[in-house]
């Protein structure tokens, strides 16, 4: 029997379709390398948009078989890998912050219901699945991420620029790393925004797939620089299942939509206890507030994560709990909610901005 | 200027159209004060030429004028509504 083409194999591959981007994977350029030998053994790369993709099994186990189903085909490889490719089809980088392909806003309507813990668990969870990623700290007034990163040490600075602090093999920069220890931050508003932007512009992130940035509560001036300052891929909003909390992530949902930056979903948190001692499972906030939300919003739901001490524990003492207890409920909770954030964020860099000009 | 949206349709703006529809509170007023757009009857030349324009995160333009005046931001949705 003769091998099959290189026409015939693409041809079987373009039946993949993209369950996120809507697509087949051949059109979207995917497969790389491929080759066929005389003896008709296929072997090629198969490159997703994220390296925490949700489908990636699966599309390796559909390539494989698509593939062994041609005649004359001996043998199958595929190798899976990933290149996160930059929000928008931009031509040129961002002035801000060039060398960041992807950036994702961890916003909340309120506070307390740990948004920040989330942002880096998810950081973490991304960098876990092989991505480089960065953390920026936004929240000027209350900066949390460096105690919950174990990273309270002052940044190295080299030709004007800031060093981010390496933690958990994330880069991280937070407000709290630059200020002098014990002091606290009086800012009127304005100088909040100023002091985000200098953050992002001053910190030399080198080259990341993805910025995470954990925004203070609230549809305040953070959020408006934000979105003014940069063009966010996206922005995910955390909030706990009861109705006063739903509610006001609304609020936080309209605001991005205003800015035009894209909702990546509603993450709940705090979504359930299990006791340690008898076992059962209490709702103490309710439960799938933040599903029902979603589906009210037409947003994407991200997903729930169990209210757990060790989340917290391991937050205080400067560990992400998905490196710390990889095995716990909330740890797995975190690492699909993350390859939902990174599927969503693949979307948007199909998308293309609005492109002036002028004459 | 001319924008070419993410659907792929165009739009044309003149400098003159865009100057007078300026949304800053200056141009627009605030707090029931009227704003300049609505006292001045005529622009000088300067006023009305486009000198620079720049991206505003992903839901505004910055529009300058070879006047000096760039306080504006039009959104996408007001840069819509002006030529429907």
């Amino acid at each position: 029997m003769t091998a099959p083409s290189n026409q015939q194999v693409l041809e079987a591959l373009s039946r993949i379709k993209d369950p996120d981007l809507g697509r087949d994977v051949v059109s979207l350029g995917m497969i790389k390398e491929l080759e066929v030998s005389p003896q008709g053994k296929v072997s090629f790369t198969f490159e997703l948009t994220t390296p925490a993709c949700p489908v990636r099994d699966r599309f390796k186990t559909q390539a494989e078989d698509t593939v062994g189903e041609i005649p004359g085909v001996s043998g199958v490889e595929v190798r899976m890998t990933a290149n996160v490719r930059p929000a928008f089809m931009r031509t040129k980088p961002s002035e801000v912050l060039p060398g960041v392909k992807q950036t994702i806003a961890i916003a909340s309507g309120k506070g307390g219901v740990g948004k920040s813990t989330v942002a880096v668990n998810l950081a973490a969870a991304l960098r876990k699945s092989g991505a480089s990623v960065g953390l920026l700290d936004a929240d000027i007034l209350g900066p949390s991420v460096p105690m919950m990163t174990g990273s309270r040490v002052q940044p190295k600075q080299s030709n004007g620029r800031l060093q981010p602090i390496d933690a958990h093999g994330m880069k991280v920069m937070s407000f709290g790393h630059v200020r002098p220890p014990g002091e606290v931050t009086v800012f009127r508003g304005p100088m909040v925004g100023k002091m985000i932007e200098e953050l992002m512009r001053l910190t030399d992130w080198g080259r990341l797939d993805y910025l995470v940035i954990d925004l203070p509560p609230g549809t305040g001036d953070a959020s408006l620089t934000l979105g003014q300052v940069i063009p966010l891929t996206g922005v995910a909003i955390v909030c706990t299942p009861q109705d006063v909390a739903t509610n006001i992530a609304v609020n936080a949902l309209q605001m991005f939509r205003k800015l035009n930056v894209t909702p990546l979903g509603l993450i709940e948190n705090m979504s359930w206890y299990v006791c340690p001692d008898c076992g059962h499972r209490h709702e103490i906030f309710s439960h799938g507030g933040a599903e029902a939300a979603a589906k009210r919003l037409g947003v994407p739901f991200l997903g729930a994560i169990p209210l757990e001490e060790g989340i917290r524990e391991d937050a205080d003492a400067g560990t992400p709990v998905v490196i710390s207890r990889p095995e716990s409920a909330g740890a797995k909770a975190f690492e699909a909610i993350a390859s939902q954030v990174a599927a969503r964020t693949s979307i948007q860099a199909f998308r293309q901005l609005p492109v002036i000009s002028v004459h | 200027m001319e924008i070419t949206w993410e659907d792929g349709t165009k739009s044309t703006y003149s400098g003159e159209q865009l100057r007078w529809a300026c949304p800053c509170a200056e141009c627009r007023g605030e707090a029931g004060v009227p704003g300049r757009l609505s006292r001045v009857k005529t622009l000088g030349d300067s006023e009305l030429r486009i000198s620079d324009v720049s991206l505003v995160g992903q839901y505004a333009l910055q529009i300058g004028f070879e006047s000096g005046h760039a306080h504006g931001l039009y959104t996408f949705s007001l840069l819509k509504s002006l030529v429907q």
